[in-house]
């Protein structure tokens, strides 16, 4: 679309400051954002926390209350609409007309984006094909399963081959077996385009597979990096105790291993080396007071328990 | 020179842009109200009830005062009727639109958000126009119709009557958040838009707060045009209350204000904020 702008602005995304107040509340708070053309990104975070509201002043919906933001090296404030040509968008909630076909939708989609009827038809029948829907085109949308009607969503948000994708929440909602129908869809996506995506998600196994994530709390980015990384930064090992009286427990472990982190009756405390040998000792000492004593490797989701932990 | 030509590029190519998008939102109308059969059909049910219900009814009590023939000056009220429901219930598929989900598809499609304005009107309008059409066609085979008639007006004050009702219905669905609202529409706007119009008497005989009221509704510019080019040709009986060209200054005036009332208020962050979070879904 504007080729001398893609060659100088290796950065998809590019905020500074970029910060939302609604009324006493504010929903982003000076968040730093840059993401290098196509990379896989995820902004994750609980509910609240800002992601949405990032997401909706990126893609233009929303008006920044202060700071700046380039994306794909337009400005979000001074060309909105040049912004909206250049990414793609998938909410929570279907965007799609359910009365209509599926063909009838892309073709919906695909004008809006100024795109000729005939393009139109090809990329359908290619992007059907790649998210296995290509026997349902002249089928209502309402008639589809929930995971179909979420894979032509997708569909509807890569017509016009957008260079960055943003991803709201796109599983939510779905079993299993269509949430990795989806990531299959979105992995063949990235594979066969290279597009840039922005991901939010609750699903934090599903952010494994991103180049990058940024932990958002409270408006702000609290942590950001490889999701090896991040994990690797917690701890080599997640010491999990499980246990009935667990307050006095967790008082008198806690200067011997560190602040604990407790959730219901299981308390986890992190163990920051690779040898996890002395952990036998504790096991011997620990024998009859507790109802299970587990070790094992952490993951994203610990990362986010702690992140977000009370302090 | 070049600048210049330039220019002229550039505002082509931005008018194309926008062209696509106004025709997707007009397509989309078009096939979704081919679709409803039930909602067409009732379009030309609901005139022909009003014209020989009605219009039998009391033209029966008006003959015997010695009126002239009621149907007959019910016809371009009846057919401004028609295009005031079909225009109107077609812009409020805006307020559907932003419940259903669609308004999606539309805030986050690179135009600015007062084209998807226009656009709505437009696709109303033609909505309109198409349901007026059509009823010329049904009066024309029941025999109902006479064609001594001014085409040329005709043809001007049904496209001026679409684009009216077309813009009164999405200044109204500008406004309103939910079709809950539906039945207080059609009490507070549809039907006294419709009563206060001419369209079944003539405004000249009405008292003064009744006919100040009938002066300041847009529509009645509207019936009196079709009245001008349905009735005038007839030379006989009531026809029409104003001069067309009051009419067309009135109605075009009319549209291009609530138009742009409501692409104000559709751009504005205070009422689209709030819209955003309903469709997609979450207060973050």
């Amino acid at each position: 679309m504007n080729d001398a702008g893609a060659a100088t602005h290796d950065l998809a995304v590019q905020a500074q400051g970029l910060t939302k107040r609604y009324g006493d509340v504010l929903a982003v708070d000076g968040l730093d954002l840059e993401l290098p053309a196509g990379q896989f990104f995820g902004l994750l975070g609980p509910n609240g926390s800002g992601k949405t509201t990032t997401i909706h002043m990126l893609s233009t919906l929303v008006r920044p209350s202060s700071g700046t933001a380039l994306v794909a090296g337009h400005d979000v404030v001074r060309d909105p609409v040049a912004v909206r040509g250049s990414i793609g968008l998938v909410f929570q909630e279907s965007a799609l007309d359910r009365t209509l076909s599926v063909a009838q939708n892309l073709r919906f989609a695909g004008l809006l984006y100024d795109l000729a009827p005939a393009t139109i038809e090809e990329r359908s029948g290619e992007l059907l094909e790649l998210f296995g829907l290509n026997d349902k085109r002249d089928r209502a949308v309402g008639a589809l399963s929930g995971g179909m009607r979420r894979a032509l969503d997708i569909v509807r948000g890569v017509i016009h081959r957008p260079r960055i994708l943003f991803l709201d929440e796109p599983t939510i909602g779905l079993d299993l077996p269509n949430r990795r129908a989806i990531w299959r869809f979105i992995e063949r996506l990235r594979a066969s385009t290279g597009m840039t995506v922005l991901l939010t998600t609750h699903y934090l196994e599903e952010a494994d597979g991103c180049d990058q994530v940024a932990f958002i709390k409270s408006g702000k980015i609290v942590q950001r990096g490889t999701p090896a990384a991040l994990v690797d930064a917690l701890g080599k090992h997640i010491i999990e105790i499980e246990a009935e009286a667990l307050d006095a427990l967790v008082a008198s472990l806690e200067a011997r291993l560190g602040p604990a982190l407790c959730d219901g009756d299981v308390a986890m405390f992190r163990h920051p080396h690779e040898d996890a040998s002395g952990l036998a000792v504790l096991q011997g000492e620990l024998a009859g007071r507790v109802a299970a004593l587990r070790v094992r490797r952490p993951n994203l989701n610990d990362v986010f328990l702690w992140v977000n932990a009370p302090r | 020179m070049g600048q210049c030509a330039a220019l002229i590029r550039l505002l082509t190519r931005a008018i194309e842009m926008i062209l696509r998008p106004i025709y997707a939102v007009i397509e989309r109308e078009v096939v979704k109200m081919f679709r409803q059969r039930t909602r067409l059909i009732s379009a030309m049910v609901r005139p022909l009830i009003w014209l020989f219900v009605i219009g039998a009814g009391l033209g029966a009590v008006m003959a015997r005062t010695g009126q002239t023939d009621y149907q007959q000056f019910l016809a371009p009220g009846v057919l401004g009727m028609t295009i005031l429901f079909g225009a109107m219930l077609a812009a409020l598929t805006m307020v559907y639109d932003k419940e259903s989900g669609v308004m999606r598809m539309l805030i986050i499609a690179p135009v600015a958000h007062r084209w998807i304005v226009v656009a709505k009107t437009l696709a109303a309008a033609l909505a309109g126009l198409i349901q007026a059409a059509l009823l010329l066609m049904v009066l024309g085979a029941l025999g109902f119709l006479s064609w001594r008639m001014n085409y040329p007006l005709l043809l001007g004050a049904i496209l001026v009557t679409s684009l009216s009702c077309a813009a009164l219905g999405i200044l109204v669905a500008a406004f309103t958040r939910t079709l809950d609202n539906f039945a207080a529409i059609m009490n507070f706007v549809i039907f006294p838009v419709f009563f206060l119009s001419g369209a079944l008497y003539p405004i000249a005989n009405l008292p003064l707060a009744l006919k100040t009221a009938a002066m300041l509704n847009p529509f009645t510019y509207c019936v009196d045009l079709l009245k001008h080019a349905m009735l005038e040709p007839l030379a006989s009986g009531p026809a029409s209350d104003l001069r067309p060209g009051l009419d067309l200054l009135a109605t075009s005036g009319f549209t291009l204000l609530a138009v742009i009332a409501a692409s104000w208020r559709f751009s504005r962050e205070e009422v689209y904020a709030p819209l955003i979070r309903v469709l997609t879904g979450k207060r973050d």
